[in-house]
């Protein structure tokens, strides 16, 4: 009686077929020599028992043999590539990778398509229930299941409609009035996940996206959890999208309440500083013909000190109304020029009190920018403070503007003590000092934290060159406005009715009532 | 029609105090209020070419002011400008409803007496 052989799994094939076509290539590469040395010895040109004979023979199989691999391995690979996809959709273990789509051979030859047809065909139809329902998958995954809600990893996996269809216990999910699960996590507006997983399906097979201090609800509600978010996305499979979530509360919490206290803090400050900068305004005036000698000089820096003071507050209420994802800029068409006019007199003034040179050069030619003019300016000031504090006196400072691209560049150079490697990468991160700042300038390793976040604010990016000893160059990159005019009037981003001033505004004059 | 009479709703004596004293200089007349409630009164018994109005007051908010005085069916100082002083930024949503009854919003940390006095004639050229 003959054993009933039981059917295999699509797993199985490949090897098995991989198997069968070597051995079939090799046993057909040697007929060849068979037939090659049987004429050469019937024709009489050797015999048997000639070494020659034996060399030209063996050097036809080898030759032979190897050809008909290589050309084996280049006919059968579409089939590998296939059984991979098939494997991979499946579900079932293989030690085949799945094919990278999105090669230019693929694209050309188009084998691309053909595999997005199968996967785009499976998505369609539900996951076969015949693999579910094996013993030992159903084992394996009510013991993936359980391992997973062990964990304190937040695992979430999306459908192709970014659709929740598994979240453990530790994910931060909700249940919605229609039944259907929520994420409970609030992005950034500008890289928001949706957003990300729309360019993936406009734009890619597969990515990776990494979301650091990710909170699940707003500032003051209760049980405010923090996450670091990674994100994998792979067009086509069962679950296109994958997110694993590690809860960082307890090291993101220290900084909020940190914040907490800072924004209030600051709020309390903003009152003894209007003041402070009001009277001296008040008393400039009134003393200026009275002031004896050095007493000019002495009045200034208080002017000086009390307005770094008033941007040192607003620096750290900019970067609580960031961490809480209330920073807002309202994008206008404005120049460069514009924006550092607002600063420009308080720059000059500290330049000048501690024997900096600053000079600046932004050519007529230069394009309008997309630009919150009140954020940006403080964007400059910060990159201009940093070059007085780390750079030598009587050293110059340039601020220099130019056209790259789609965007114009703004270069804020200093010749100062400069920074080893080591510190660069690190120097956008909030609370950063670097071990020699800390120890030779005063600051809060908030202010290129801040600048970073409002200049991304704008579309634009910050970057930095640095040499140990000679100095430092900060790159502020703002989109042209012509460039992005289109989706700002789309977005109403401006208000023709208001002139900003500072944080605030002006109604404009002709709207008044009069 | 030039602007003469300010009214000064805050109750921060240093800067209240130093508000006033520019402006007085600056050739305005001048009534300051430090109590929320007085000021109100006084905006309702006089017409002031201009109210600086500061919103954290204690007992009523300036906002709430305002409300009275512009909220209602009837403006209650048609001939007014409102300028709204604070160092607290408001929500979006109440500086929205701000822009409808104020002329303008300032963080007070970021101007100084002249800059006030600037933006005060240029209400002055309508």
């Amino acid at each position: 009686m003959g054993i009933k052989k039981e059917p295999k799994q699509a797993s199985y094939f490949w090897p098995g077929f991989h198997k069968q076509t070597i051995i079939l290539t090799i046993l057909s590469q040697t007929i060849a020599p068979i037939l090659f040395g049987v004429l050469i010895i019937s024709f009489g040109n050797f015999t048997i028992n000639s070494t020659t004979f034996w060399i030209i023979i063996g050097l036809t199989f080898i030759i032979n043999s190897i050809f008909g691999i290589l050309n084996n391995s280049h006919s059968i690979k579409p089939t590998k590539d296939l059984m991979a996809v098939i494997n991979h959709i499946s579900g079932q273990q293989s030690k085949l990778v799945v094919p990278e789509l999105n090669t230019k051979r693929n694209e050309r030859t188009g084998f691309r398509d053909a595999l997005q047809i199968i996967y785009r065909a499976t998505i369609t139809k539900e996951p076969s229930k015949k693999y579910q329902d094996t013993k030992s998958t159903n084992l394996a995954s009510s013991v993936l299941a359980k391992s997973l809600d062990i964990t304190t990893c937040g695992f979430v996996t999306l459908d192709k409609d970014h659709k929740i269809i598994y979240s453990n216990k530790s994910a931060p999910v909700h249940t919605n009035s229609e039944g259907l699960k929520e994420l409970d996590l609030i992005f950034n507006v500008d890289e928001t996940l949706e957003s990300w997983l729309d360019n993936c399906d406009k734009n890619a097979v597969r990515a990776e996206h990494t979301w650091v201090r990710v909170p699940n609800s707003l500032p003051n509600q209760e049980d405010r959890r923090f996450f670091d978010l990674f994100v994998s996305y792979e067009k086509g499979a069962i679950a296109e999208t994958v997110l694993i979530l590690i809860d960082r509360t307890n090291i993101y919490s220290v900084d909020e309440e940190n914040l907490d206290f800072l924004s209030f803090a600051a709020h309390e400050l903003r009152g003894p500083i209007t003041v402070i900068r009001g009277y001296l305004d008040v008393l400039e005036e009134e003393l200026a013909d009275t002031f004896k000698d050095d007493q000019h000089e002495l009045f200034r820096r208080l002017i000086v000190s009390s307005n770094r003071l008033a941007s040192y507050v607003d620096n750290i209420l900019n970067t609580s109304r960031y961490d809480r994802r209330h920073l807002k800029v309202h994008l206008v068409e404005d120049t460069v020029s514009n924006v550092y006019d607002v600063i420009s007199d308080d720059m000059m003034l500290r330049a000048s009190s501690q024997n900096r040179l600053l000079s600046t050069h932004f050519p007529s030619s230069l394009p309008t920018i997309a630009v919150d003019k009140s954020s940006m300016s403080e964007v400059f000031s910060n990159l201009i403070d940093n070059a007085i504090k780390y750079s030598n006196e009587g050293s110059s400072i340039e601020i220099t503007a130019s056209v790259a691209g789609d965007f114009v560049e703004i270069s804020f150079q200093d010749h100062g003590i400069g920074m080893p490697e080591s510190v660069v990468g690190n120097l956008f991160q909030k609370f950063y000092r670097s071990h020699r700042s800390r120890e030779t300038v005063a600051g809060t390793g908030i202010g290129l934290y801040i600048s970073k976040a409002i200049v991304e604010s704008h579309g634009g990016t910050i970057s930095v060159r640095s040499e140990d000893g000679k100095g430092s160059t900060f790159i502020v990159s703002l989109p042209i406005y012509s460039t992005v005019a289109d989706k700002l009037r789309e977005g109403d981003n401006s208000n023709e009715n208001l002139i900003s001033e500072g944080k605030g505004w002006i109604k404009n004059h002709s709207m008044f009532r009069g | 029609m030039a602007i003469k009479t300010i009214l000064c709703i805050e109750d921060d004596r240093f800067i209240g105090e130093m508000y006033v004293r520019s402006l007085k200089k600056a050739g305005y007349d001048v009534d300051w209020m430090v109590d929320g409630n007085d000021g109100l009164v006084a905006a309702r018994n006089k017409q002031y070419d201009v109210i600086l109005l500061d919103v954290m007051l204690p007992e009523i908010k300036g906002t709430d002011i305002l409300e009275s005085l512009r909220g209602g069916s009837e403006d209650l100082i048609p001939n007014s400008h409102v300028i709204i002083l604070t160092n607290f930024e408001q929500d979006d949503e109440s500086r929205i409803a701000m822009q409808k009854n104020a002329d303008a919003y300032l963080i007070k940390a970021e101007i100084t007496p002249k800059k006030l006095i600037s933006v005060i004639q240029q209400l002055k050229d309508v």
